[in-house]
């Protein structure tokens, strides 16, 4: 520890708190992890040895036969493959159009520009059922539902608040006379838009790639609602739906989750500090 | 030039706004046109009812029921995250060996999706080998089988701990935030002063946290008001309607019973709830910006 080298010199007191601390945060780690340690050993056990009580215990062996069930599986890749079609197309158009709106907003405001921002903001904080009805009616009236598209267009929807929010925001601090100096010499609001402001804020961009494709990934509602046949469901549904097929196949409904949890745990491991700016950027400044 | 920069206008702004209008401004304002039909889902004949959707609402035993649950669960929601994501990020701030490694445990629930979180947690409150239980039988040195999720008493109360779980490092990560924030030579004053631990708390660094104290309220509110996958998943409103929230019973009534028209009249409450709550979120972050700059 920290304060090893500290052997009290005479006169000061020995402080406990650090040690206390630690101890007291080192106890509440293992609570947090506990519940997620959980799907971990089961993923490596048979649906046996859990059924007998022995979840919670250290693997003897590793049993790899859940993950090469669940991966063997055609479902599960027609569920993935879905996610992917859904989740990077929806995650990079809601970005493009955030930063259309965010320049905007920022760089060429006009009269009334401040208060349609807020009312594009205020999209953010809306429970997503609110508008259920209405879009499930519209939906089905072109005859998208059950397909992908529905839930693709709906996540653009839904990520636009929090895309021109960030960018707006970001590129408030690009300064005006960068601009005004690519006009001056001749380009074009998109050539500014595209060669100046958006290669300064790809801090902004790497935000809200990661924040986006997150939530897009891990959604549930918007396929619950707009995908019926099990060749259209996400993998998030999916989870959901081998729990009835295999319902006390524990094993591999771990396996499972732990698979379908990777690509946002990958994300996150990897662009931490992007995701922590992102939940506080987004709410520090409306 | 100003023109030409009103045609830039149009073109960056048509389809952002067009996409908007269409997939979020259009159906908001058609909820309100549903609220006041007998729309069933299907069938394209509807008539106007005028409001016998919202006089349905005073009677139904199950919508009062599920406001009283979405309350509970609000205030739940919202308090056990700020008040545990406060503690985490006081202890993790006092310079303790670890920080970024407890920062990044407290923190990674939050890139768990709803399924998943679900899942977890329906095993740690399985009656036979769920870890509560295991947990509790070894504390006691009984063999308790208590099926917490499958209890009106319990349920929704499992829910908002597993809810809380994973909210709560949002909240540390914007509490640390904060705290890097308050000047450190004020904290050397208090210790100069000689002030508790409780004083300076209480005194200095709670009130120089209160702009990260409104985001981290807002956000929770924000986040539980949307709280629909986690119950869907876990209890479904269940047992007895026990975890009944207005949004699990605004999904059952439009997508199980299909009373689309009636579902509209509970989202359009759904809507005022939601707009009155981020009515007095702007006002109080104005107040914040006013004090604190």
């Amino acid at each position: 520890m920290a304060n090893a080298h500290s052997a009290a010199p005479a006169g000061r007191e020995f402080n406990p708190w650090p040690a206390v601390i630690f101890i007291v945060l080192v106890c509440l780690a293992v609570l947090f992890l506990a519940p997620t340690a959980g799907v971990l050993l089961s993923s490596v056990k048979t649906t046996r040895e859990i059924a007998l009580g022995d979840l919670w215990s250290f693997p003897t062996r590793l049993y790899l036969g859940n993950f090469i069930e669940v991966l063997n599986k055609p479902a599960v890749h027609q569920y993935l493959i879905n996610t992917l079609m859904v989740t990077v197309p929806a995650t990079a158009a809601s970005i493009a159009l955030g930063v259309l709106a965010g320049y905007v907003f920022a760089k060429l405001p006009f009269r009334g520009s401040e208060a349609l921002f807020l009312v594009i903001v205020a999209g953010m904080f809306f429970p997503p059922q609110v508008i259920l009805i209405p879009l499930y009616r519209l939906f089905n009236a072109v005859g998208l539902i059950d397909t992908l598209y529905p839930v693709i267009l709906i996540h653009i929807a839904m990520g636009m608040p929090i895309c021109t929010l960030l960018m707006r925001n970001f590129f408030a601090t690009v300064p005006n006379a960068l601009r005004e100096a690519a006009i001056l010499e001749g380009a074009s609001e998109w050539q500014v838009l595209t060669r100046v402001a958006l290669p300064l804020s790809l801090p902004a961009l790497a935000v809200l790639a990661t924040l986006q494709f997150t939530w897009i990934w891990n959604d549930f509602l918007w396929p619950l609602i707009f995908t019926q046949s099990d060749e259209k469901r996400t993998i998030m549904l999916g989870i959901v739906n081998l729990k009835g097929q295999y319902s006390v196949a524990w094993g591999i409904q771990g396996a499972l989750s732990l698979v379908a949890s990777l690509p946002t745990l990958i994300v996150f491991l990897f662009f931490q500090r992007y995701f922590i700016k992102g939940m506080t950027m987004g709410a520090v400044k409306g | 030039m100003e023109r030409e920069t009103g045609v830039w206008r149009l073109v960056f702004l048509a389809l952002p706004l067009g996409v908007f209008t269409v997939l979020v401004i259009w159906p908001l304002a058609s909820s309100f046109y549903y609220s006041f039909t007998n729309w069933n889902g299907f069938s394209d004949n509807f008539e106007f009812v005028g409001f016998s959707n919202f006089n349905k609402l005073w009677t139904d035993k199950l919508f009062f029921n599920a406001a009283v649950n979405t309350a509970i669960w609000m205030v739940a929601a919202v308090l056990i995250p700020t008040l545990l994501g406060l503690g985490l990020a006081l202890l993790i701030d006092s310079r303790i060996p670890g920080g970024p490694v407890f920062k990044s445990i407290f923190y990674f629930p939050i890139c768990l999706s709803a399924v998943v979180v679900g899942q977890i947690w329906i095993w740690i409150y399985q009656p036979d080998w769920g870890l509560l239980n295991v947990a509790i039988g070894a504390v006691t040195g009984s063999s308790p089988d208590f099926a917490w999720l499958a209890k009106p008493d319990t349920a929704l109360g499992s829910v908002i701990a597993a809810w809380a779980w994973q909210h709560t490092g949002l909240a540390m990560v914007i509490y640390l935030a904060g705290l890097t924030s308050i000047p450190e030579d004020l904290l050397e004053v208090c210790e100069i002063e000689g002030a508790s631990t409780w004083q300076r708390l209480r005194v200095v660094i709670i009130p120089l946290l209160t702009p990260a104290t409104v985001v981290v309220v807002a956000l929770n509110v924000i986040n539980s008001l949307k709280g629909f996958e986690i119950l869907y998943i876990m209890t479904g409103g269940g047992p007895f309607n026990s975890s009944d929230t207005l949004a699990m019973h605004m999904y059952n009534e439009s997508f199980k019973k299909y009373l689309m028209g009636y579902g509209s009249a509970i989202s359009v409450v759904l809507f005022i709830v939601a707009l009155t709550i981020i009515g007095i979120y702007f006002r109080e972050l104005k107040k914040v910006d006013e004090i604190y700059g």
